[in-house]
């Protein structure tokens, strides 16, 4: 998250820079920011539509001399005032995100601890710290594939459900609305509430189990954090309950904005409902799908804040995600250089997953504007 | 007579209760293998009849016959009917293949039928090369094929094109016009065609049927539509420029105007029109709207004439101009060769043969008896 931000920060720092006319600063849409600052509200409104003609008519000819008609650059002040309104901003984000990420990547290939004196004269060690998490750190790679395995179920479970909503509130019932917001409830609590709210839940004579007992008898109550299966059982469905409302939001939009026309086509040329659905309605909500598990997968790979108020990762390590195991390397063991690396390890991992889960809708949701 | 295809009868559909009446009780019976054209401006009840038809929608009273059974309550997907949408409604996730084998792979056809019959259809519609292109990246005219040809594969009995081409280009539109004739002809469909653009109508339509407010207002032979109008709102529908229509009473001329023998007269407020000798015969005093067509006015000069006007507006087309003749209170089309054309502001003489007026009701709105081309 802190890396991507201070990408965007930085470009958005970059444009700030290069606009000389405010005809430029107009067709730079995304960072109207630096726009106001250089140049009146009127001619602002007055060099938007004209800057796509002078742009368009020079872009054969680089260097052309911009067209007569073309808005007067700003004068040097109004472009200081825009310097002096962005670079402070700028500065922060650089120094309490770029560069601590330097430092983090730097650090990562040292074998630097805090109780070692300073980080500059740590011992550079180059890829030792990688090597032993992916090879011989059996903790760390318990901690990914359990990471993984958690994701996929409560992934599937949380879409699956979400799914079902969002078609259920396809139709016309009483209470909809009600139940709209009581649906979303969950998605805005904060997840350390969330698992403490849980783990209270799901104490031995907690009500999940007293409602246990009540369905099934007396024998029927389980002990939620003593053993891995139920475990990770209890962080899977707090993890459920959390976020299907997410996939519940994303996919009952997506529904929306499905065309009407195919789907009466499809009725036309005789499919049944479940044809339409599957055959027309799924495709189209492809990309919508794709993005939900895409900002779900990015957000549970970093599964801290409900296993933490659970389980602390236990019984042993059983329930221990990732992050909570780099959170323990990092401020229980202080191997601060050993934890960098494997949570760069875990950066890699996550881009190269949001790059493949992006691969089929990459070329539609790049689309906009080819045509 | 054989059996219709498809009749309408007094079909009817209302929304909210009844408040608002989107089809008011209309009648249509279509022949085997005719085109009629649904011809109204939007929102006259066009597209709510095809829904009926085809059953995404069911009507509120009425009946709607297939080959004379009643499909009212049968599924949209077993009438047999096909449904073209305006915006084409391709499923854009598959390959043109992948539209046209649709209807069939729901239906659960053998593949080896399926694959014949996307192939006959797709060398019908010229297509054959591009079935495993993906429909995301088709163009407008393509689409528009692959959407015509979902349905064709499914051999429906009746087709029902929803505004088909006024998606496309001038130049598409030409094109896929003439190749929808071609396909009316190689196959012999039931065609039901809507549509707000008439020359479209006149072009592929065998009858047109005119709808206004829920109402079809007159159905008929193409040309005979042109000709007759039944109704004042057929009349200033229909025709490019439609007919003049000036509202007045139709009274026995005075003495003194120059029309002897009992002859009629129509007067509007400034506008006194003598009816030629053949005309008015047998038709009563009152209120009346003169249809004057505007292909049927001619100019000559002031004072030969029983009209005069000042010509206020003069719009080239080419071969021809339209002019706007303001006379009296009222303003009338006439349209003129281009190289006769007076200039703006000039006054003129119009010659108003018997042949140019049609005469509509002043309370019913509909054509009365009189109609000198009938008699011609």
């Amino acid at each position: 998250m802190g890396g991507r931000a201070a990408a965007g920060e930085v470009t958005v720092l970059n444009h700030s820079a290069l606009p000389h006319t405010p005809a430029e600063a107009g067709t730079d849409s995304g960072t109207g920011v630096v726009a106001p600052s250089s140049a009146p509200p009127s001619s602002r409104a007055a060099a938007a539509p004209q800057a796509a003609a002078p742009q368009a008519a020079a872009s054969g000819t680089a260097g052309a001399s911009p067209a007569p008609d073309t808005p007067r650059p700003p004068r040097n002040g109004a472009r200081a005032v825009a310097l002096a309104l962005t670079v402070p901003g700028q500065v922060v984000s650089l120094l309490v995100l770029v560069l601590p990420l330097l430092v983090a990547l730097y650090m990562s290939f040292t074998d630097w601890s805090p109780t070692r004196g300073s980080l500059f004269d740590a011992e550079f060690v180059g890829f030792e710290n990688y090597g032993e998490l992916l090879v011989y750190d059996t903790r760390f790679i318990y901690a990914v594939l359990r990471t993984l395995c958690i994701s996929v179920v409560c992934l599937a479970l949380e879409f699956t459900f979400g799914l079902g909503l969002a078609v259920l509130f396809m139709r016309e019932f009483r209470g909809k609305s009600l139940l709209f917001s009581a649906f979303l409830t969950p998605m805005m609590i904060l997840p350390v509430v969330v698992g403490y709210i849980f783990w209270m839940l799901f104490q031995s004579n907690g009500p999940v189990n007293q409602v246990l007992e009540l369905a099934f008898g007396a024998g029927a109550s389980v002990e939620w954090f003593r053993g891995a299966p139920f475990a990770v059982l209890a962080v899977i469905i707090t993890e459920v309950w959390h976020w299907t409302p997410l996939f519940f939001l994303i996919l009952l939009s997506g529904l929306n904005s499905v065309p009407e026309n195919p789907v009466r086509a499809a009725v036309i040329l005789g499919a049944s409902p479940r044809q339409v659905f599957w055959r027309v309605i799924m495709p189209m909500l492809k990309p919508v799908i794709i993005v939900a598990f895409v900002i779900r997968s990015m957000e549970i790979i970093k599964l801290f804040d409900e296993v933490f108020m659970l389980t602390r990762g236990g019984p042993g390590s059983s329930t221990e995600t990732i992050s909570l195991y780099i959170y323990k390397l990092a401020f229980n063991d202080f191997q601060l250089a050993y934890g960098a690396a494997a949570a760069f390890i875990v950066l890699i991992g996550s881009l190269v997953l949001v790059h493949l889960l992006l691969a089929p809708v990459r070329d539609q949701l790049l689309e906009g504007g080819r045509k | 007579m054989s059996t219709p295809k498809l009749e309408l009868v007094s079909l009817r559909k209302e929304y909210d209760g009844g408040d608002v009446v989107a089809v008011d009780g209309i009648d249509l019976s279509v022949a085997p293998g005719e085109t009629i054209a649904l011809l109204g401006p939007s929102g006259c009840g066009k597209s709510t009849t095809l829904n009926m038809i085809v059953g995404l929608e069911e009507p509120s009273s009425g009946d709607i016959r297939i080959d004379g059974v009643s499909v009212v309550g049968v599924p949209a997907g077993r009438r047999n009917v096909g449904l073209v949408f305006q915006d084409y409604a391709v499923f854009t996730s598959m390959t043109v293949r992948g539209n046209l084998a649709f209807g069939l792979e729901v239906r659960r056809t053998p593949r080896a039928e399926i694959d014949r019959a996307v192939s006959e259809v797709a060398e019908l519609l010229g297509m054959a090369d591009r079935l495993d292109a993906r429909a995301r990246d088709l163009g407008g005219s393509e689409l528009q094929r692959v959407a015509i040809g979902r349905t064709l594969v499914t051999r429906p009995s009746i087709l029902l094109l929803d505004e088909p081409l006024s998606n496309l280009e001038t130049a598409a539109r030409l094109a896929m016009r003439q190749e929808l004739r071609r396909l009316q002809h190689e196959i012999g469909l039931t065609i039901i065609y809507v549509t707000h653009d008439q020359v479209e109508a006149l072009s592929l339509a065998d009858r047109i049927a005119v709808m206004h407010a829920g109402r079809i207002l007159q159905a008929e032979r193409t040309q005979v539509i042109c000709e007759q109008p039944g109704h004042v709102l057929v009349a200033g529908f229909l025709g490019s420029p439609p007919m003049n229509l000036v509202r007045g009473n139709l009274c026995a001329a005075e003495s003194g105007t120059g029309q002897e023998g009992g002859g009629m007269s129509f007067r509007a407020p400034g506008f006194v029109l003598p009816m030629p000798e053949t005309a008015g015969q047998g038709v009563p005093e009152g209120a009346y709207t003169l249809g004057i067509r505007a292909e049927a006015l001619r100019l000559t000069r002031v004072g030969d004439a029983g009209v005069t006007g000042r010509v206020a507006l003069v719009e080239p087309r080419g071969a021809d101009s339209v002019l706007s003749v303001v006379v009296g209170r009222e303003v009338l089309k006439v349209v003129t060769p281009a190289a006769e054309a007076p200039c703006e502001g000039q006054e003129v003489g119009l010659c108003v043969p018997a042949e140019a007026l049609c005469l509509f009701d002043g309370d019913t709105n509909r054509r009365t008896a009189f109609c000198p081309r009938e008699r011609a």
